[in-house]
C-alpha cells in the first residue's frame, strides 16, 4: 500500500500537497526571502535533461538568497543527487557550494532538504526524485553559503548533554565490562552520524531552536543514559528534565520519518520521558 | 556616546551577542522540573476517555428530550458525579494544553500574561460549570 | 532568537513536505484548541440549564438551528479526531508503536475511525430523536 511507509528510505509515489498551504513568506524576515534566480542551460549535446531548482546564497554579493534552475544531463552524471551537484559544480557553475565527504552515507556532511524532506544527497537516487526536484539546505539553519548551514548552535546543544562516559569509580585494569544484552541497549543510538536531518525537520525545533535540544541531541542523550558503564544517569536526567530542553517534544515524529540511517529518535525521547517518570514513582 | 561606541562594536564583530555558543545553548540551565505537568496531562487524558464517551452517550440518550427530562437526568447521583469529574478533568487538561501551546508560539513579554489569563479562564469556567451542575443536582 | 551575523535563515514550513506525521500532529493540536472552545460552550449550556427553562430553550433553539447543527457536527468530528489521536499519543507515551509502519497504520486508523464514529453518532442521534 503506497500510503503506508515501512522504512524511512521509502519515497512516496504521490503527494497530495508539496508544501503546507501557507503564504510563502509567512514570518520570513526580509534578509531570508528567496528571490527567483537565474536559469543555467545544459551544455550543448545534452541527452537526458532534468531541471533541478537549487537554493543559492552568496554572502559576498550582498543579495538575498535565490532559487537557481539547473538543466542537468543525467547521462553524464552518477545516479545520486550528490553526483548531480558535483556535475553542476564541475560543468556548469563552479561557485555552487555544499559539504560532502564519504559519498556513501556514513559521514553526514551532505545532509540537505531534497523535494521537501531531509536526506543525505549521496544516498538519494535521482530516479526517486520529483519531475522537477528542489534542493534546499537543512531547514531553520543560518546559511553560510549556498547549501552549507551553520551547525554551531546544534553542536553546542550536543556538547551540552556531555556525550562521554562519566564515572566516579576508579578505572579497571583493562576495559569496563559490558554484557552482550547491555551492549544491545546502545543499538539504535551509536549509529547516528549527526547529520541533523531530524533536528532540522522537527517543527518544535523550528519554533524553539534556542531552548529545545532536538531529536539528534536527545537521541545521543538517550545513548548515554542507556550505557551501562556510565555512572551519571541521575545527573543526566536532571539536566534533561526541563519544559523546553526535553518537553518541547510533542511526538510529532518527523524525525523518525526522515532519518537517513533508519534510526528512531522519537522512540528514544519517549524512553527518556518514561525514565523521568519512573524515577519519581 | 556609549551607545554609539556599542553600535560600532556590534557592527565590527557582526554579532548582536558575544556569548559563546555553548553558553547560549546552556541558557539558564535545566529547570529540573517538568514531569509533573507532563504526567498530569496524561492522567487527565486517560480520565477523559471514559468521561467524554459517557457524555456523548448521555447526549444521545437525551436527544429529543426537553428541559425537564434533562434536569431529571442530571439530578441522578451518577450523572452529577460524572459531570463534575468531566468538568474538572476537562479544564485541567485544557489549562495544561493551552500552556504548552502558548509556550511554543509566544516568546515575547506576552507569554506569562497569556499563560496566567488562560489558567484563570479555565479555572473560572470549571467552577461555573460545577456550580451550575450542583445547583441542578441539589436544587428542587 | 534574534537574527545573528546577518546570515539568512533557511526555509522551513514554506518548503517542507507535509507528511502524515506532521499533518496529524498539527490536526491533534488544532482539534484540541477547538475542543477548548466547545468546553466553553458546554459551560454556557450547563449554566443556561441551571438558570431555568427560558434560557435553556433559547440555547437549545440555537443548537437546533442550521448553524448550530453544522457547528455540532464539526464539533463531533473534531472531538473524535482528538480522542482517537489522543489514544494514539497515549500508546506512544507508554513506549509502544514507534516503528514507521505502525506509525502510518495507526495514523490512517485514527483518520478512518474518527470519520466512522462521527457518522455513527449522528445516525444514532437521528434515529433516537425521531423515535421519541
Amino acid at each position: 500500500m503506497p500510503m503506508i511507509i515501512h522504512s524511512s528510505s521509502q519515497v512516496p509515489r504521490t503527494t497530495l500537497f508539496r508544501r503546507f498551504p501557507v503564504p510563502r513568506n509567512l514570518g520570513v524576515s526580509a534578509s531570508s526571502r528567496i528571490a527567483p534566480g537565474r536559469s543555467w542551460p545544459a551544455p550543448a549535446g545534452a541527452r537526458r535533461v532534468k531541471i533541478f531548482d537549487v537554493y543559492r546564497y552568496d554572502p559576498d554579493s550582498g543579495n538575498s538568497p535565490r532559487l537557481d534552475s539547473f538543466e542537468v544531463d543525467l547521462e553524464e552524471c552518477g545516479p545520486m543527487v550528490l553526483d548531480v551537484l558535483l556535475w553542476i559544480k564541475n560543468k556548469v557553475d563552479s561557485t555552487l557550494t555544499f559539504r560532502r565527504s564519504c559519498r556513501e552515507g556514513v559521514c553526514g556532511s551532505c545532509a540537505m532538504n531534497i523535494d521537501g524532506t531531509n536526506w543525505l544527497a549521496c544516498t538519494r537516487f535521482v530516479s526517486e526524485t520529483r519531475e522537477r526536484p528542489t534542493i534546499y539546505p537543512l531547514n531553520n539553519m543560518r546559511i553560510i553559503k549556498d547549501l552549507v548551514p551553520d551547525l554551531t548552535h546544534v553542536f553546542a546543544q550536543y556538547s551540552l548533554v556531555e556525550p562521554w562516559l562519566k564515572t566516579s569509580t576508579v578505572a579497571p585494569e583493562s576495559e569496563r565490562l559490558q554484557s552482550p544484552d547491555e551492549r544491545r541497549q546502545l543499538d539504535g543510538g551509536w549509529e547516528c552520524i549527526l547529520c541533523f536531518c531530524c533536528t532540522s525537520g522537527c517543527p518544535s525545533h523550528w519554533w524553539n531552536a534556542d531552548r529545545f535540544l532536538g531529536p539528534a541531541v536527545l537521541l545521543q542523550a538517550w545513548r548515554w543514559l542507556m550505557d551501562s558503564r556510565d555512572e551519571a544517569t541521575g545527573e543526566r536526567l536532571d539536566d534533561l528534565e526541563d519544559p523546553f530542553r526535553l518537553y518541547r517534544c510533542h511526538t510529532i515524529l518527523n524525525c523518525t520519518r526522515t532519518c537517513p540511517k533508519g534510526l528512531n529518535p522519537g522512540k528514544a525521547i519517549a524512553g527518556i520521558k518514561k525514565l523521568l517518570l519512573e524515577r519519581r514513582s | 556616546m556609549d551607545r554609539k561606541l556599542d553600535a560600532e562594536l556590534l557592527a565590527m564583530t557582526n554579532r548582536p551577542r558575544l556569548r559563546s555558543p555553548l553558553g547560549r545553548a546552556r541558557g539558564l540551565g535545566s529547570a529540573k522540573d517538568g514531569v509533573a505537568a507532563w504526567w498530569l496531562e496524561r492522567v487527565t487524558a486517560i480520565a477523559l476517555v471514559p468521561l467524554t464517551l459517557w457524555f456523548t452517550a448521555s447526549l444521545l440518550a437525551l436527544s429529543g428530550g426537553d428541559h425537564a427530562a434533562f434536569l431529571k437526568w442530571l439530578k441522578t447521583p451518577l450523572a452529577s458525579l460524572c459531570m463534575v469529574l468531566l468538568l474538572s478533568a476537562l479544564f485541567s487538561h485544557l489549562a495544561l494544553g493551552l500552556q504548552v501551546v502558548i509556550e511554543d508560539y509566544v516568546h515575547s513579554w506576552a507569554k506569562i500574561p497569556a499563560i496566567v489569563a488562560a489558567r484563570f479562564a479555565c479555572f473560572a469556567l470549571c467552577v461555573a460549570g460545577i456550580l451550575a451542575t450542583l445547583r441542578i443536582a441539589l436544587g428542587t | 532568537m534574534s537574527t545573528s551575523s546577518g546570515r539568512p535563515l533557511s526555509p522551513r514550513l514554506q518548503i517542507y513536505r507535509p507528511q502524515l506525521t506532521s499533518v496529524l500532529s498539527f490536526t491533534h493540536r488544532l482539534t484540541g484548541l477547538i475542543m477548548g472552545l466547545y468546553a466553553v460552550a458546554l459551560v454556557v449550556w450547563l449554566v443556561a440549564a441551571a438558570a431555568g427553562s427560558q434560557p435553556y430553550s433559547s440555547v437549545q433553539t440555537f443548537i437546533h438551528s442550521g448553524v448550530g447543527q453544522v457547528l455540532l457536527f464539526a464539533g463531533t468530528w473534531c472531538f473524535f479526531l482528538h480522542l482517537c489521536g489522543g489514544i494514539r499519543h497515549l500508546f506512544w507515551d507508554a513506549g509502544r508503536g514507534f516503528e514507521l509502519s505502525t506509525i502510518y497504520v495507526s495514523g490512517w486508523i485514527v483518520v478512518a475511525a474518527s470519520a466512522v464514529l462521527t457518522v455513527a453518532t449522528w445516525i444514532a442521534s437521528w434515529m433516537l430523536s425521531s423515535s421519541r
